[in-house]
């Protein structure tokens, strides 16, 4: 499991920041992208020392500012789901491709695929079409976090 | 492959930069060596008092943080008698 993968999940769920100057954010995970940049929502900053506390509606963390992120229990159970999500919709995909070979090493197929045969994959049409849609890392069809945000980040 | 793949649902301690030591079950890591783990507690030194333990929960431990990952065997780790070690507190890393 990819640690950019769990903070996507941890997506407006509650969390907390350190900072490598030793503040400490904790509010609701808005959004993230792949340098660990983040924001925020409801905002408790607190100074190094812990005596000092600033609330804000929200903020902008740079990635590499992090000294680490503390994180609900429960959200990598459902990375797990995510991950299943995905490896069904390989095997569903590895179904429709099913005719091109029958060998076990079929499994590895989409993703040779990929790099490989664009040939290939403009043949079957629509399937080919479908399977492209569900390689990509992004939507994986969750519905966790609004699809308009997740859109953004991914330019 | 990284070597840090064999240590994937083991035990791990992790030395932060900040002279900090965490322990808990890698669950996963990239190409810059940002880490989940999971079940994290963090160890405090003392040379005045046992080792305490804190308990923290899940984390993402940055890359940029992170000095050494060690694999920690369960049984030994088991036999260790924590409220007895005493030790000096590491400090950070100085650049």
């Amino acid at each position: 499991m990819l640690p950019l993968s769990l903070l996507k999940t941890a997506q407006s769920h509650p969390m907390l920041v350190e900072l490598k100057n030793g503040e400490t954010y904790n509010g609701h995970l808005v959004s993230c992208d792949s340098w660990m940049n983040i924001n925020l929502r409801d905002v408790i900053c607190t100074s190094k020392d812990g005596d000092r506390f600033w609330r804000m509606p929200e903020c902008y963390i740079r990635g590499s500012t992090i000294k680490y992120l503390r994180i609900p229990d429960e959200v990598i159970d459902m990375v797990k789901e995510d991950a299943q999500a995905k490896s069904r919709n390989r095997a569903e995909m590895n179904k429709n491709r099913g005719g091109n070979s029958s060998q076990n090493q079929n499994q590895r197929a989409p993703r040779s695929g990929n790099r490989n045969g664009f040939g290939v994959r403009n043949g079957p049409g629509g399937g080919g079409g479908l399977g492209n849609g569900n390689m990509r890392p992004g939507p994986s069809g969750q519905g966790n976090r609004p699809p308009a945000q997740g859109n953004k980040l991914r330019k | 492959m990284s070597g840090l793949e064999s240590y994937i649902n083991h035990t791990v301690s992790i030395i932060t930069a900040d002279g900090r030591n965490f322990i808990g079950t890698l669950k996963g890591f990239d190409q810059t060596i940002n880490i989940i783990i999971d079940e994290c507690h963090e160890r405090v030194f003392s040379t005045t008092a046992g080792i305490e333990q804190i308990v923290l929960g899940l984390h993402i431990i940055r890359g940029d943080n992170i000095a050494v990952i060690g694999l920690v065997d369960d049984t030994v780790d088991a036999r260790l008698d924590l409220a007895n070690i005493r030790g000096e507190p590491l400090g950070p890393v100085v650049h």
